[in-house]
């Protein structure tokens, strides 16, 4: 079901220089036993001013994402979200006269589906790597995990507690 | 006589000062120059002489400026099939001579040609996606698969994942020009549980629901916790679970003065254990079963009590 964690291999070893041999094993065998997570999803979230770049951008995340054989989809809103700030247009007389300026943020979105841990972290590393100037990134990632073995095991006390119980509704 | 001689002895003498001040100075002069330039010519060309007092006509002979003339573009030697990943292997602003497409960018007036790629800034402002062409990208990713590891074919469907895999963390991670790579929102963990994973009584249901409150969904069966009050994703993501754990063991004890619950700290209405049983009963002076038209009073008894005297209710119920 699970493979190991390419890239945490990959970075235990270049992490720091290893004085020992036992030092190195246990390194190894640390990153043997740690397992890859699963993500259910990875949602990418992108603003920027220019639509055209992010446009762009979401092809070549999408892109990517098809050659590491990854299933996504993108979308983006249909309206940019406009934050204005009215100042005097003077220093700071002649209140009738003002400016405005705007902020138009473009946004665009990118869900990536079923991603082990080493694929989600290879392939964000090289979308973030590529961004543009001037656009921002947002990555969530909805992590599976299964439930904790203390929560699937009852106390036995408690089992117990059940007979002199009160009946409940 | 003697004196008028002299008188134009003189003016004879100043003419000549004068006639020699004002012709035979400057012939010498420029005869003596002439001289001295055929003499430094036969030695050496380069050096010339320091003239202090400038004199009309003599002037300096200006070199010609030297034209550069400017390569043709790259663009013309550029094969059809060459490697353009090697041409533009990284992000780089808009080049003329480089870009072998006959690119027009920019806003003119109506009738007029829209600007060449040539000293073209509309096409130097805007970051371009030059270095990521499709097969460049597939080089990339090719060299890249290395680090993936395939999705587990076991779990190819969203139901297989939700029976397996119950719990869902979700956090966010941040990447914009900022002076700091560390955004506080990154710390939030939402953590989502599906309540049936759980293996939880009647009472217990009951109780983890109260404590709960607006965080389960009924629709969907979810339970939602949010924790951003530590600082750090990890210490958030221990609280979560600890809230859990807190939860589910708690909702499993039975305190003492849980027996106190009344007919008023119900859930809902059951009429089977209600007081209008037992004055039914009593007025009857029978057993609720054998009362004719017992069941209908016990259903709008308990629909009344449970979903309350709202009008359309009523009116659907009795119209």
């Amino acid at each position: 079901m699970f493979r190991l964690n390419n890239t945490s291999m990959f970075r235990s070893f270049f992490r720091a220089p290893l004085s020992t041999a036992t030092e190195a094993i246990k390194s190894v065998e640390a990153a043997a036993v740690e397992l890859d997570k699963l993500y259910k999803t990875v949602q990418i979230e992108l603003r920027g001013n220019d639509p055209a770049v992010l446009t762009s951008f979401v092809k070549f995340a999408t892109t990517a994402g098809n050659y590491l054989n990854v299933q996504s989809h993108s979308w983006h809103l249909r309206k940019p979200t406009h934050t204005r700030f009215t100042v005097l247009k003077s220093v700071h007389i002649y209140k009738k006269h003002r400016v405005q300026y705007e902020f138009r943020t473009y946004y665009s979105f990118i869900s990536y589906k079923h991603l082990t841990e080493s694929t989600a972290s290879t392939l964000l590393e090289y979308i973030e790597r590529n961004l543009p100037e001037g656009v921002a990134l947002k990555a969530t990632s909805v992590e599976l995990q299964q439930l904790p073995e203390y929560l699937l095991e009852q106390d036995p006390e408690q089992f117990t507690d059940d007979s002199n119980k009160v009946s409940h509704v | 006589m003697e004196i008028l001689n002299y008188v134009k002895k003189l003016e004879y003498l100043q003419l000549t000062r004068n006639l020699n001040k004002c012709v035979l100075t400057p012939i010498l002069r420029c005869a003596s120059i002439a001289s001295k330039r055929d003499h430094n010519e036969t030695e050496t060309d380069d050096f010339k002489p320091l003239n202090l007092r400038h004199v009309k006509g003599q002037s300096n002979i200006r070199r010609p400026m030297r034209k550069i003339d400017a390569l043709p573009p790259r663009t013309q030697q550029m094969a059809i099939d060459q490697d353009w990943g090697s041409v533009w292997p990284g992000p780089r602003t808009f080049h003329p001579a480089t870009v072998p497409l006959p690119l027009r960018q920019g806003y003119v007036k109506k009738g007029e040609t829209i600007p060449n790629k040539y000293g073209n800034a509309e096409l130097m402002k805007i970051p371009n996606f030059l270095h990521l062409t499709p097969p460049v990208i597939k080089r990339q990713c090719e060299a890249l698969k290395k680090f993936c590891t395939p999705w587990p074919k076991a779990l190819d469907s969203d139901e297989k994942c939700e029976k397996h895999f119950p719990i869902e963390v979700a956090s966010s991670n941040y990447c914009h020009s900022s002076p700091s790579i560390r955004d506080p929102l990154s710390r939030i963990i939402t953590v989502k549980l599906r309540l049936s994973s759980l293996k939880l009584d009647k009472h217990a249901k009951d109780k983890f629901l109260r404590l709960v409150g607006e965080r389960y969904d009924e629709t969907t069966d979810i339970l939602t916790l949010v924790t951003d009050r530590c600082p750090t994703k990890k210490q958030n993501y221990d609280y979560a679970m600890y809230l859990i754990t807190a939860l589910y063991h708690e909702s499993l004890t039975v305190e003492e003065w849980e027996k106190l619950k009344s007919e008023a700290d119900m859930e809902y209405y059951n009429w089977n254990d209600s007081k209008s049983k037992i004055n039914v009963e009593k007025i009857f002076g029978k057993e609720s079963k054998n009362i004719s038209h017992i069941d209908e009073y016990s259903e709008s008894i308990s629909n009344l009590m449970n979903e309350g005297k709202q009008f359309f209710y009523l009116i659907n119920l009795y119209a």
